[in-house]
């Protein structure tokens, strides 16, 4: 028998299926990576993007052709991860354009949505490459296209052939893209998209997938790279009489004092009854939360004990510093806009410090190991109170994102400054000039990045071959803005090599930027042998606290 | 037509001598270093400011004392009817305060013009004052003439370092680019009233480029455009002669057809910034209305 059609009841289970197959494999798909670097995420990243788009169409339940690509398409746009997540979502809302109008999918429909999907994602990208998932969704619509047009209409066929194009494009990618056949590798975009084909064509062959199985473990994800919990000095707790006691006024309040709280400290924050909130928290500055909290209403039993002093002397009473808040006049104030704000994505807690330390409002924990998505994005926006917000991904996995979010976004205006690195990031906020206007300041931020060169230390992860350079599992790498640029066994050779390849007469700065696993004895031994080579340069050492990567280094 | 006298006070950078070619007298501005008190220019010559600078001396600097102003004001008058008297800009002062202060009991025959300016472009107002002067105007007209322009003028100033500006304490705007870790070279700016935080760079040629970009930006929006007639330019150091020299040649190439004059910052602003301080400077030429 054949099937000629797909309803929206089968749309949804095909989308399920593909989304499961993309999840399933994620962890092979990681692994597809070029660069022999621990952090392969092209798997993570599209899983992440499909699921969030699974996890809308799961909560429409029964819904019309329309409602379901609408649901694929925002879910997966505001999930979007990474640049082949993004890519992954574009594709999506490309096919959703043509098949939202249509009750049921037939094989011209299908058609026509499969090169809108390849035509929405070229666009997406500023200079699309052969070789990667571009390919494969561009081979799987032409094969599409010419067995419609053939006159195939059973869609058991045409999918059949579809996914054999699919396959063969992926396949293909090596000849296409020196650096895979170099690496031994098919593009990981490529195959992700094959997978979820699959997975579809499964759905499409009546494999049924538990909606709530699937959303389930998207939960279990973790949202960011584990922090590690930091520990305070100080635990304190106070009780705020509100001024302006409304149950709406109250739940703004426990949303921004637990934003700040979190911004010095860890703590809770617990509406009792419609005019009193309960605070409690760690803090290595106990006053700046009081304050904070006196702009809302009078404060009252307030305790604040030191974890470690007061803890030693047990004998005695535990002599907490209790303070009678003075009534303030003021009333809460409704922060006004400022103009201007900074977001930028950053691990390591220097450089959490050094961008803080610039003016960034708001720092989105990840970077290569974590893409943060489009929606992680958007909500870091909702934290920023200003009209114009510049965003710095730092990562080029990560601008795509950005700019994801920066068309989404409705209320704010967001200016993405598209920096690949953190030297770039760093740059572009130290560059901002409050004077000139938001056109003005992305033209210079965009000039001084230009500038600037860096280069990341980490190890292999296994043998391989790239630009020439062999290299052997567990050998120190030095990668440049264009690639990596050498390799070997001893460390401190690898990164001078690698410095040598970006340093030029033009340089004026060299910025040492070391990771966890450096102590700063060594960081200053790498600065001090720098020193000695390029000695025009000014050599400047900071902590960066990054994980993976044991140095970040720069030339600007 | 009544006489006018010019009078000013060294952070004009209008030194005693060159005040006595101009027929100009200079109020000579104190400085405290180790509990000592020294008159710029009288006392303490600019190398020595700079050498004890150096040594890591704290140096602060204070107003003349009223009874210095008033003597040199009294001496003016004994040959003249009226006085023109240009302190540095009240933003950054007090004295500009105390002056107009101590002026009520001259019966409007010292006239005291608050316009903000400092340096570079505090000297191209006693320049103007002296033409005006020249030209037959009294002394109320030239304080209203110059006090009109008084914004006309902007200064951009990198900071080689930020530890003056630590040590000083005072600046608090300009110290917003402090916080960080980092080292970077911040850009200062002077718009009349105070000495603000501009931009920062990370290296020279950065702070230079946002220095250059940001005064072709003021001279196209306030100052005229291209035509070259229209303002006093200025290249300027503190006291770094030899990152001066390729830092005047690249001002002379940014504004091809400008005169561009070479000076150095006044001894008060350079307490803040520091010896390695490199500056631009503009000021808008008067032009002098009809009587």
């Amino acid at each position: 028998m054949s099937v000629n059609a797909i309803d929206a009841k089968l749309l949804t289970q095909m989308f399920l299926c593909g989304a499961k197959e993309l999840e399933d494999h994620k962890e092979h798909i990681n692994e597809l990576n070029v660069f022999p670097v621990p952090d392969g995420d092209t798997g993570t990243n599209m899983s992440l993007t499909i699921l969030s788009a699974a996890r809308e169409v799961n909560d429409l339940g029964d819904a019309s052709m329309k409602d379901i690509n609408k649901a694929m398409s925002s879910g997966s746009l505001r999930g979007a991860r990474g640049n082949s997540g993004v890519i992954l979502s574009q594709l999506i809302r490309g096919f959703g354009k043509v098949a939202r109008n249509q009750d049921t999918l037939t094989a011209p429909v299908i058609a026509e949505a499969f090169e809108r999907a390849r035509d929405t994602a070229y666009k997406a990208v500023m200079k699309p490459m052969e070789g990667t998932i571009l390919t494969v969704a561009r081979e799987a619509a032409e094969k599409c296209r010419e067995v419609v047009d053939g006159g195939e209409e059973d869609l058991d066929v045409i999918f059949r052939a579809v996914l054999e194009a699919a396959e063969a494009a992926l396949n293909s990618t090596p000849e296409l893209l020196p650096v895979l056949k170099q690496a031994g590798v098919v593009d990981s975009g490529g195959a992700g998209l094959l997978c979820v084909l699959k997975g579809a064509y499964a759905g499409f062959g009546g494999k049924v997938v538990d909606f709530a199985a699937l959303t389930e473990e998207k939960k279990e994800e973790p949202e960011g790279p584990a922090v590690e919990e930091p520990q305070y000095l100080y635990k304190e707790k106070f009780t705020i009489y509100l001024k302006n006691a409304s149950g709406k006024a109250g739940s703004r309040i426990e949303k921004e004092l637990t934003e700040y709280i979190n911004s010095v400290g860890t703590g809770l924050v617990c509406m009792l009854g419609s005019d009193r909130i309960s605070v409690s928290l760690g803090t290595n500055d106990p006053a700046l939360v009081l304050q904070k909290a006196l702009l809302y209403g009078d404060l009252a039993k307030i305790t604040i004990d030191n974890v470690v002093f007061d803890s030693r002397d047990d004998g005695e009473e535990s002599a907490a510093p209790q303070e009678e808040a003075p009534a303030e006049e003021e009333p809460a104030p409704e922060e006004p806009r400022k103009p201007v704000g900074f977001i930028t994505v950053a691990v390591g807690d220097g450089i959490a410090e050094i961008f803080t330390g610039l003016g960034v409002d708001y720092i989105i924990s990840g970077g290569q190991t974590m893409n943060p998505s489009t929606d992680d994005i958007l909500k870091a926006v909702d934290k920023v109170n200003a009209d114009t917000i510049f965003v710095m991904p730092n990562n080029k996995n990560i601008v795509m994102a950005a700019n994801q979010a920066a068309s989404l976004c409705e209320d704010k205006k967001l200016v993405v400054i598209p920096t690949k690195t953190i030297p770039q990031g760093i740059t572009a906020v130290i560059n901002y000039t409050p004077d000139l206007d938001a056109d003005a300041n992305k033209e210079n931020m965009m000039e001084e990045i230009g500038r600037v060169k860096t280069a990341e230390i980490t190890y292999a992860v296994r043998d391989t071959e790239i630009n020439d350079i062999q290299i052997h599992e567990g050998d120190f790498m030095g990668i440049a803005d264009k690639g990596i640029v050498s390799a070997g066994p001893d460390r401190e050779a690898t990164i001078m090599e690698t410095m040598r390849k970006i340093v030029d007469e033009e340089t004026e700065i060299i910025s040492v930027y070391y990771g966890a696993d450096v102590t700063a004895e060594e960081a200053e031994a790498l600065a001090d042998q720098i020193r000695e080579e390029f000695e025009s340069c000014d050599v400047e050492v900071q902590k960066g606290g990054q994980p993976i990567y044991y140095y970040i280094l720069s030339a600007e | 037509m009544a006489k006018v006298a010019v009078i000013t006070d060294s952070n004009s950078g209008i030194t005693q001598q060159m005040g006595k070619e101009m027929g100009v007298s200079v109020v000579p501005m104190p400085f405290m270093i180790g509990g000592e008190t020294y008159y710029e220019d009288v006392t303490m010559s600019r190398e020595e400011f700079f050498q004890r600078m150096g040594s890591g001396e704290k140096i602060v600097t204070s107003q003349p004392s009223p009874g210095e102003v008033m003597k040199i004001w009294d001496r003016a008058l004994e040959k003249n009817d009226q006085v023109v008297y240009i302190p540095m800009s009240s933003g950054l002062s007090g004295s500009c305060q105390s002056a107009l202060m101590f002026a009520d009991d001259y019966d409007g025959r010292v006239q005291v013009v608050n316009n903000q300016r400092i340096s570079v472009t505090m000297r191209a107002s006693v320049l103007d004052a002296l033409a005006l002067a020249e030209k037959g105007f009294d002394a109320v007209r030239i304080k209203e003439i110059l006090e009109k322009e008084k914004f006309e003028s902007s200064i951009y100033i990198m900071l080689d370092t930020l530890e003056y500006l630590k040590r000083g304490g005072r600046i608090t705007p300009a110290a917003a680019a402090i916080g960080t870790l980092l080292r970077l070279k911040p850009v200062l700016q002077i718009q009349g009233e105070k000495l603000d935080a501009y931009s920062k760079a990370r290296t020279v040629n950065q702070g230079k480029t946002t220095m250059l970009t940001a005064m072709k930006k003021d001279i196209n929006e306030r100052f005229g455009g291209t035509d070259t007639e229209t303002c006093h330019l200025y290249a300027v150091h503190a006291s770094c002669p030899d990152t001066f020299a390729p830092w005047r040649e690249e001002v002379r190439a940014a504004f091809p057809g400008f005169r561009v004059y070479d000076d150095v910052l006044s001894l008060s602003i350079c307490t803040h910034i520091g010896p390695g301080a490199l500056a631009i400077a503009c000021s808008k030429k008067l032009e002098i209305p009809e009587l």
